[in-house]
């Protein structure tokens, strides 16, 4: 069962170090992380008055599951959000790799320039775009009023607020991923760009050729991580629909309700955690079957080496 | 070997660059305007020198307590995931104990679920504790971190059995190894750890919005959200309160820049 | 580490515990030693944080051993938390409470009835019944408020049309409408809101002489033709480009465009007066008018309430200190400050804090005022008004369709009550 060489020594001395070590975190994941997992599988079965209080109801959740409106409309905006969303993942590749070209100056400045939306709240980054896009008085519409256009109510439009949103998301994480593949892109052997010279490539043969199937791993790790991500989409939304009633009065509404707002809503708005609980259920569905689907079709475009 | 120079590289980088920086810029304009200029149109550029929209925001929130919560839960929950989860790391690095596999192959399994799982039933927890609107119910479920575990476990690993097995041969027991051999060598990756934590825990919305309710045990993100629940559409007020409140994490950010990009560096690189 | 292994453990009984009675009671954080006790009070206006405090700190003085701690939580959060709170057992002791959730509350058993038998003469009628269910008081009536028409004189003069006159009529309201309007300046005569129903749908649903709901709390008024009219007014306004669109006051509400000059005139309430009184834009540029006339005079009223948590470790300081709020000593000190007390004959003060406005138009037209809609889950079709009303709003949806359908929604809900 162990992975390490060397004789065995004192091992029972050794066993009782070793769950010991593990008690903290052991005990802290066993009670707040694995054991809320089976009591949600539970809560899901059941429902809850607006002040507490549960009874057990069969597959009643589920059956409404399927047939309310509102969560087939929030899995399709949230996968739509996450489809969309990986197109930063060859966004961040191309400024990877252009950050990446030997003896290049001032990096570390375009870095810094990249990574400040990662380290800003994202409560913030929301506020902040909410007012980028304003129709009326927003700056991206009044930039494109000098070039006569009339741009629309990016995020109370229903035709233009999830894309909003995507540009919002790529914006906020393009930083994140530039720093894995930059780092996925130093691991690259010199030798590799070195004997293609010799064989005449240019720079951007050579990142077709050598840098792109180097770094389709890294690329693999960052598409999980981002699926998993764009699928629990909730910051951003809860504060640019705005809150409360104010949400629901947003034409773009049905466009902007992510699976997790939606579980936001009814576990702590409505007080319908039952309800709640089979929502989020579905969800640890939709994140498991994704993700396997991942894995099968990495092989048709990963490369490892 | 023709070397071009890389004229059209930095104009591209110089524009993306300007591009990610100007929102900020704007935010900053707008929260130094009234009302009236910024909905002015044609826009003003020059921000107007008009402090009272922070005023405003300290007026409304108790900006000062809610600074301090966070700062509070993101210190403890970085001790906590640093301390515990480099424990736990070392054990499963090079502890020999029955059912090792088992237990770690548990501790992943908390990372494939999506952490709304866990939110309704923490709830209770808390709220059977009397721990509602308390600095515990925003740190303690995060003291624990199974991606923690696994980072550092990578780390242990990758470190040279030697000065283990020298110091062993001189009597130490696993905890002085740990304590005194292995944590120091393993500093990178404490770093990174504490970095990681720090910035997910300063900018966590969904926890403390829902388990502290009382603006004053709300912590800065929680409290901004409800900023706007005030304020509605005052932009120059809404972003006066979101400059003040992320901030401090860019300032940290700003003098611990090369301990960020590694840290996250580092949870790219696979397992 | 031990140590930490054994909180771990007693974390893990509570854990278990948590599961077996599935969030029960706890202890609350007011008592101390000496009998001094500390009231957790629940508001969610800012602009009386001040007052409130002043208050506590008045109750304070003739009670040394309560102290009192104002909690606030602002407005769109507050049912939110407090659900949450109550279910979690740690709602604040003594809280504000309103009309659309007061049945919610009381039904459920999680705010207590007042036992001590007071004289409710004292206040208006129609905020003791609003607070009585069952046949039980479970709240004493803090404040009341009307609703008017604010508006911005400087726009007026600029447009020159004159001021509202106190018996003006839909079609004077019209009138001015179209000639306020100023598409080159971006001036729009007043913003149609969608998500107030209080200071907007349901004043012109009861001056079109429609209704919301049917006495008994049975039946949805909004198949009745005169509540559509009444919902007509605010969307054929929509349509003439007098209001803003529906997307443009998602970006920007209405009360922000009132304040930076965008709108001309604001439905709003007597509670407005705060806000318009320290914004630096509005405070000497604009005046109020009453609502105009319908088929009928029609402007809704109600008041907020100071109600007890049903599970609040003090229950008689918590009832000592609601009394004191609802004493006419607390409604001078709240006049002078606040909103229009709810205690009768302390009234005047609330007028005298701003001659510069005619206040007094929020007095007069209690005469004629009709209660806040209200039912046992007012909030379920609270929220079915909003999904339906957003597509006749947007014009996605003729205005009768949205509302034939919202009153079958709302009947659904209102027969499960």
């Amino acid at each position: 069962m162990s992975d390490g060489g060397g004789p065995a020594r004192g091992s029972r001395a050794e066993a009782l170090w070793g769950y010991a070590f593990i008690a903290p975190t052991g005990l802290g994941l066993a009670i707040f992380y694995l054991w809320p997992v089976l009591q949600t599988a539970y809560f899901s079965f059941t429902e809850w008055g607006p002040f507490g209080g549960h009874t057990w109801t069969g597959l009643a959740n589920y059956t409404r599951l399927l047939g309310d409106p509102e969560v087939g409309r929030a899995v399709l905006n949230t996968l739509t959000y996450t489809a969309l969303g990986l197109l930063g993942i060859p966004v961040a590749i191309v400024f990877a790799a252009l950050l990446n070209r030997p003896g290049l100056r001032g990096v570390s400045l375009y870095r810094t320039a990249f990574f400040l939306p990662v380290v800003t709240m994202p409560v913030a980054v929301a506020m902040l775009w909410r007012w980028l896009y304003n129709g009326d008085y927003g700056l991206i519409n009044q930039v494109l009023a000098v070039v006569g256009i009339d741009g629309p109510n990016w995020i109370a439009d229903p035709a233009t607020a999830l894309y909003a949103l995507v540009v919002v998301g790529i914006w906020s994480s393009v930083g994140y991923n530039l720093i894995i593949f930059l780092a996925g892109m130093q691991a690259i052997p010199k030798e590799l760009y070195e004997a293609a010279s010799m064989d005449g490539a240019g720079r951007v043969r050579q990142f077709f050729r050598i840098t792109l199937p180097m770094v389709s791993p890294t690329a693999f790790f960052v598409s999980i991580v981002s699926v998993i991500g764009s699928l629990q989409l909730f910051d951003l939304v809860f504060v640019m629909t705005g809150s409360g009633k104010a949400a629901r009065a947003n034409p773009a509404y049905t466009r902007l309700q992510t699976v997790v707002q939606l579980f936001y809503e009814r576990a702590f708005v409505t007080n319908d955690r039952g309800y709640a609980a089979a929502v989020v259920i579905a969800l640890l569905v939709l994140i498991a079957v994704l993700t396997v689907l991942q894995f099968r079709l990495q092989r048709r475009w990963v490369h490892y080496v | 070997m023709s070397e071009r120079r890389p004229l059209g590289v930095h104009a591209v980088l110089a524009v993306s660059s300007l591009l990610m920086v100007a929102p900020f810029a704007w935010q900053i304009v707008t929260s130094l305007k009234t009302l009236s200029s910024a909905t002015a149109v044609p826009p003003t550029f020059l921000p107007e020198g008009r402090w009272d929209n922070y005023a405003k925001v300290f007026d409304l929130l108790p900006f000062g307590e809610q600074f301090l919560n966070t700062v509070v839960m993101s210190a403890g929950r970085v001790a906590g995931q640093v301390l515990f989860c480099s424990m736990a790391a070392y054990a499963f690095a090079r502890l020999r104990f029955p059912g090792r596999n088992l237990l770690f192959g548990l501790f992943l399994s908390v990372l494939m679920v999506p952490p709304q799982l866990f939110v309704i039933p923490q709830y209770q927890i808390m709220s059977t504790l009397g721990w509602l609107n308390s600095l515990q119910a925003i740190i303690v479920p995060g003291l624990f971190s199974a991606f923690g575990v696994f980072l550092l476990r990578q780390f242990f690993l990758a470190l040279p059995r030697e000065i283990e097995e020298a110091a062993r041969l001189d009597g130490a027991g696993p905890w002085r190894i740990y304590w005194s051999i292995m944590l120091p060598l393993a500093r990178p990756g404490l770093v990174a750890l504490a970095v990681l934590t720090l910035l997910w825990a300063w900018n966590d919305l969904f926890w403390p919005l829902v388990v502290n309710t009382d603006p004053e045990r709300m912590t800065l993100s929680a409290g901004l959200a409800a900023l706007q629940g005030q304020y509605q559409t005052d932009y120059p007020v809404l972003m006066a309160g979101s400059l003040i409140a992320s901030l401090p994490v860019i300032a940290v950010f700003v003098f611990l820049q090369r301990q960020f990009i590694q840290g996250i560096a580092h949870t790219g690189t696979k397992g | 580490m031990w140590k930490s292994a054994r909180s771990a453990a007693a974390l893990l009984c509570a854990a278990l515990l948590a599961s077996a009675c599935g969030g029960g009671e706890q202890a609350g954080a007011g008592a101390t030693a000496q009998g001094k006790v500390t009231l957790s009070y629940g508001v969610w206006d800012a602009t009386q944080q001040a007052v409130m405090r002043d208050l506590a700190a008045e109750f304070t003085k003739s009670h040394p051993n309560i102290t009192v701690d104002v909690q606030l939580t602002p407005w769109v959060d507050y049912w939110t938390k407090m659900k949450a709170a109550v279910s979690g057992g740690a709602a604040p002791d003594v809280f504000w409470m309103n009309g659309p959730n007061f049945q919610l509350y009381a039904s459920n058993g999680v705010i207590a009835p007042i036992g001590e038998r007071i004289d409710t003469s004292v206040y208006p009628k129609a905020l003791v019944d609003l607070y009585t269910y069952d046949g039980k008081l479970y709240g004493l009536p803090k404040d009341m408020d009307t609703v008017g028409v604010w508006y911005n004189k400087t726009l007026f003069d600029a447009a020159k049309v004159d001021y509202p006159a106190d018996d003006w009529t839909w079609a004077d309201f019209r009138r001015a409408a179209a000639a306020l309007t100023d598409p080159d300046k971006g001036v729009y005569a007043v913003g149609a809101q969608l998500t107030s129903f209080q200071e907007y749908q349901y004043n012109t649903i009861y001056q079109a002489g429609g209704y919301v709901i049917s006495p008994d709390g049975k039946q949805s008024g909004y198949a009745d033709p005169k509540t559509i009219e009444g919902l007509r007014f605010w969307t054929d306004l929509i349509a003439a480009k007098q209001s803003p669109d529906l997307k443009t006051m998602t970006d920007t509400a209405p009360l922000q465009l009132f304040e930076a000059g965008k709108l001309a005139m604001y439905w709003g309430g007597s509670w407005n007066v705060a806000e318009f009184g320290t914004n630096d834009y509005t405070k000497d540029k604009v005046d109020v008018a009453p609502l105009p006339k319908g088929e009928k005079q029609a402007t809704i009223i109600h008041g907020v309430a100071n109600v007890m948590s049903a599970k609040t470790e003090h229950p008689a300081e918590a009832w000592e200190f609601v009394k004191f709020l609802g004493s006419g000593q607390a409604a001078g000190l709240l006049g002078k400050k606040g909103p229009i007390p709810a205690y009768n004959g302390t009234q005047q003060d609330w007028v005298r804090a701003h001659p510069e406005w005619k206040l007094q138009t929020f007095l007069d037209s209690v005469a004629y005022a009709v209660p806040y809609p209200v039912s046992k889950n007012t909030a379920a079709w609270q929220e079915a008004e909003l999904t339906h009303l957003t597509k006749a709003w947007t014009g996605e949806t003729p205005v009768e369709r949205a509302a034939a359908d919202l009153a079958a929604g709302m009947n659904d809900l209102l027969a499960e009550e």
